[in-house]
């Protein structure tokens, strides 16, 4: 019986500790801001690997997919998912190129202002820069071992997309790590970034369809 | 002459009459449910990777089904990257929208989508007449001053397909194929009257 209450008691202090989130202050939220901008600048690429679960409050389980994520600066990122479907997009020169296990199709993105700010953003979510005050309302948090900067939508398209945005930073290089999109309805998007390698060469080649 | 151009009219009007669905065949009245259970596994989430290609524009996606309870069902289609672009939901045949991204947002393009993913669903449905060649049994129904054509393996006992038509002519076509435990591994729709045409692959 005892030993039961003990397990019960570390359980829940674990779990107290592992979702223990703090605020982080003025000075202290500029200080990490500045820190993400400048690992932002200095990254000239990214490559990692991802996994991404789609929560819909009405499915019994998430929606699991994995994929690679390529970043070149300033604006190439092909992004593919290999598990349980192939597919790839490719942002370049304001447009999408899309294969679609074979099919293949682009989007141009000068003649659609929605999809336009989507790449934008997925740009910006993925370097972590995503400060702009007039499109959202930031806050600053320290989540267990990781810093967690949330991104509130003020614009009203957006919002009726994604709510919010909660970019995952590392501690000690400061770069992504998970990001989450929250939509109006609670569901919600997370990609989490593994394997991850910063600024290894990577070919122009690899932004063709 | 005359005679025959009146033959000629006659014939002519009697083939644009006849649907090429049942054209020939011989029908009976009957009183019968016929079920469509490729989505009535309250236990499943269903999730296909979907293929759309409408006037020969391509957008891919993920279409998700679920049955809530008895005649409920939601039905989202979100993109690769989980971004809702519409989440319908079919209540006793009380039709709901919960959120259509704004570009999609026309009562035409709502109700077409509607059509499509009702027929596609919905479980139970009364049959008034059956028609009979040489595979299936075709049990005819009727939906929203449509008929809907369920073809009924005679040998697996499967759902092959659904034909939508309205009294001269065919709309949609819904085919289920690579069947396994009541799950449609691969189903198509397509319609007839317009250039659009959707393809649907189980994950999992």
């Amino acid at each position: 019986m005892k030993k039961t209450i003990l397990f019960i008691f570390i359980v829940v202090l674990s779990s107290l500790i592992a979702n223990s989130q703090t605020k982080l202050s003025q000075s202290e939220s500029l200080v990490l801001k500045n820190k993400i901008i400048k690992t932002s600048k200095a990254t000239k690429t990214i490559t990692n690997n991802f996994k991404q679960s789609k929560h819909l409050s009405f499915l019994s389980k998430d929606i699991v997919s994995y994929g690679k994520l390529v970043f070149k600066a300033p604006d190439l990122i092909k992004w593919t998912y290999n598990k349980p479907f192939k597919y790839s997009v490719i942002f370049k020169d304001n447009q999408l190129f899309i294969n679609d296990d074979g099919t293949k199709s682009d989007i141009d993105l000068s003649a659609n202002k929605a999809f336009k700010n989507l790449n934008n953003l997925i740009i910006q979510s993925v370097k972590g820069d995503m400060f702009d005050d007039e499109k959202f309302d930031i806050s600053y948090f320290k989540v267990s071992t990781n810093y967690m900067i949330r991104f509130v939508s003020k614009d009203k398209s957006l919002k009726s997309f994604i709510k919010e945005f909660e970019l995952t930073f590392d501690t000690q290089n400061y770069h992504v790590l998970n990001i989450k999109m929250i939509e109006s309805s609670e569901d919600y998007t997370t990609i989490t970034f593994l394997d991850q390698q910063i600024n290894k060469s990577v070919s122009d080649a690899i932004f063709i369809n | 002459m005359r005679y025959l151009l009146i033959n000629i009219l006659f014939l002519s009007l009697i083939s644009c009459a006849s649907l090429s669905t049942t054209k020939n065949l011989k029908t009976t009245s009957i009183n019968k449910i016929v079920e469509n259970s490729y989505f009535s596994n309250i236990e499943l989430d269903y999730v296909y990777k979907a293929k759309i290609n409408v006037n020969n524009n391509n957008i891919g996606g993920l279409l998700i089904v679920k049955k809530i309870k008895k005649k409920h069902h939601r039905v989202v289609f979100t993109t690769e990257f989980g971004n809702k672009i519409f989440d319908f939901e079919f209540n006793n045949n009380v039709f709901k929208v919960n959120s259509i991204m704004e570009q999609l947002n026309k009562k035409i393009v709502i109700n077409a989508l509607k059509k499509d993913f009702q027929l596609l669903i919905k479980e139970f449905n009364k049959a008034t007449n059956k028609f009979n060649d040489n595979t299936h049994f075709i049990y005819q129904t009727t939906l929203n001053k449509k008929d809907n054509y369920y073809f009924i393996n005679k040998t697996t006992k499967n759902l092959d397909k659904i034909v939508m038509a309205s009294k001269h002519k065919e709309k949609v076509t819904i085919y289920f194929k690579n069947k396994k435990n009541n799950i449609a591994k691969n189903i198509q729709i397509k319609h007839q009257n317009f250039n659009m045409n959707m393809q649907l692959n189980y994950l999992n």
